[in-house]
């Protein structure tokens, strides 16, 4: 028997549980020259900003060990050119769209989001309240719960999709954050989003990115992301979708025993855009050797010493 | 349309160049007949701790036995790694990327201008052209290096029976001086000539062939490098800003961009 793959985040059922993790995947259009994104449980698509943003000027990637690090600063089309330019081409998906957002002011997303919402194919909304490359807003929002329910509660305000907060690493206590999320009306969280990080270059002595630092991502993070997940899950109520460095399948179970009930490919998509479906498949496998039904009888089972 | 593929394939033959560059052919690999020149692949070096791919111009395919070919200098790690690899040794390529070279058309004279590690894909355009029946008389491939062990595979480019014109920084191979400034002398002596240029090299290079482009007013391509983690446009790593404002991705917009087109 096939297993289950099947999963259901705030109400909204997912063929499988594997989705690409924002600013990994661009809009989709690329990864669809590799391989038909039905075959994804969610294409998330990069951060999109009331306007476009250009981001900062390259270098703006840095290879390091088992990672990388980016500072690519947002840059995206903004709302508009997304819903006139972009929405057409994902409209013809046939795959759940997740779409993500951005902004330096709370009042930003809130409009953002705003004009999402009459877009009946956007499934759900995930806030990016945790981007470590700009100035202003960003992390900003994700570092303080305060803020953090603050923001989520304006945007609950408007939107009428489900929500998604991305929660950041670089806080002293991410249980505080999520649970103030939760506060603010989020119905699902996404953890982890870069690690603030930065390299240097010995001969000439400058940063290796001229944001002078940026957010590490990779297998490089996974520790980091599958102990951030193990700490929120069951200290809050709501669905947890796993990021931070998976590769194969393996690293996807992983984050299902820790609690995650999706999980989100990024960087591995740098290195074989293919990724999620390898990990598809392999789940299947892992699943059918372990006698297992569904995808959901081992999330959360983890057994700690 | 679903036309990349990650490919499992394995390294057939490795010729060392002198002068750190290397010759590697892999195969079997079934898109060589989707390989133009222009085009490049993203190697993943299995089984090493390398974890991003690297970028590759094609340097040569052969159609018939389903073999690619790149030519790489090493430079850091990745390419170091990369050196020791062996017969057999296995690679997973990711392509075909990027767009293509625009052939000349009949009435005009290519001239390539080749630097250093940027012949590669010149000396694969240059060969198609060939067999796709262009006259060799009307290709003049300029290629400068700091010195002759700079000037690789020399009688397999002259086999083409196109005209050769070496330069080297310290005159040890062919003229003395700047591939440029030889480029510049051959187009003010041709004054009639319809001619299009093709440039790929270091990057001062590219914006002299870019400025003689301008100056004579002559068409022409440059091919460009940039670090670059994904390859297929995903990761946003390899944007360079465009004269007409915005920014375009050199794996996925180029590699290939027209004279004037890039602020370089």
């Amino acid at each position: 028997m096939t297993p289950d793959l099947k999963v259901t985040l705030a109400g909204v059922e997912f063929k499988n549980p594997v989705m690409t993790a924002s600013g990994c995947c661009g809009y989709g259009e690329e990864l669809a020259k590799v391989f038909p994104l039905a075959k994804l449980g969610a294409l998330v698509t990069k951060s999109i900003t009331l306007a476009p943003r250009p981001g900062h000027p390259p270098p703006r990637t840095a290879e390091t060990a088992s990672g990388m690090l980016n500072a690519i600063g947002l840059a995206n089309v903004g709302v508009d050119r997304f819903i006139s330019d972009i929405m057409p081409f994902l409209n013809r998906q046939k795959t759940r769209l997740i779409v993500n957002v951005a902004g330096s002011r709370i009042q930003e997303y809130v409009e953002v989001c705003a004009r999402l919402n009459d877009i009946e194919h956007i499934d759900m909304v995930e806030l990016n309240i945790s981007c470590p490359n700009v100035d202003e807003g960003g992390m900003e929002f994700g570092n303080d719960p305060v803020m953090t329910e603050k923001s989520i509660a304006e945007v609950k305000k408007v939107l009428r999709k489900p929500l998604i907060a991305k929660l950041s690493p670089n806080v002293t206590d991410i249980v505080a954050i999520a649970r103030a999320a939760e506060q603010g009306g989020a119905d699902v969280l996404s953890l982890i989003n870069s690690v603030l990080g930065t390299a240097i270059d010995i001969e000439t002595w400058r940063p290796r990115l001229t944001n002078n630092r940026g957010g590490l991502t990779g297998p490089a993070i996974k520790p980091i992301a599958l102990a951030k997940v193990d700490a929120v899950y069951n200290k809050c109520s709501l669905p947890l979708i796993g990021i931070g460095g998976i590769n194969d399948y393996r690293d996807a179970v992983e984050f299902f025993l820790c609690g995650a009930r999706a999980v989100q490919v990024g960087t591995a998509l740098f290195v074989y855009p293919d990724a999620p479906v390898r990990i598809v498949e392999g789940l299947k496998e892992y699943l059918k050797r372990k006698k297992i039904k569904s995808v959901n009888d081992i999330i959360g089972k983890v057994r700690k010493y | 349309m679903i036309n990349i593929s990650c490919e499992d394939t394995v390294l057939i033959k490795k010729r060392s160049l002198k002068n750190a560059y290397f010759s590697f052919t892999f195969g079997p690999y079934s898109r060589v007949d989707q390989c133009y020149p222009g085009n490049f692949i993203h190697l993943k070096l299995s089984e090493t701790q390398i974890y991003f791919r690297r970028a590759m111009s094609v340097a040569g395919v052969n159609k018939k036995k389903k073999e690619i070919e790149i030519i790489f200098k090493v430079m850091g790690r990745g390419t170091e790694l990369l050196s020791r690899f062996k017969p057999t040794d296995h690679v997973n390529i990711l392509g075909p990327l990027g767009n293509t070279f625009t052939p000349p058309r009949k009435s005009e004279r290519a001239v390539i201008i080749a630097g250093g590690i940027g012949f590669p894909p010149l000396m694969f355009f240059a060969g198609e052209l060939v067999r796709n029946g262009y006259d060799p008389e009307r290709i003049e491939f300029f290629y400068g290096g700091r010195t002759a062990a700079d000037i690789l595979e020399r009688s397999r480019i002259k086999k083409l029976g196109v005209n050769f014109h070496p330069v080297t920084d310290d005159g040890s191979l062919g003229h003395r001086g700047l591939v440029t400034r030889m480029v510049e002398e051959y187009i003010k002596s041709h004054p009639d000539e319809k001619l299009r240029l093709y440039g790929c090299g270091p990057e001062a290079m590219l914006k002299a062939t870019d400025s003689l482009g301008l100056k004579y007013s002559l068409p022409g391509q440059l091919s460009l490098e940039a670090p670059m983690p994904c390859g297929v446009g995903i990761c946003l790593g390899c944007v360079v800003p465009l004269k007409a404002g915005g920014q375009a991705r050199v794996c996925a917009d180029g590699p290939v961009f027209e004279i004037g087109e890039v602020a370089l």
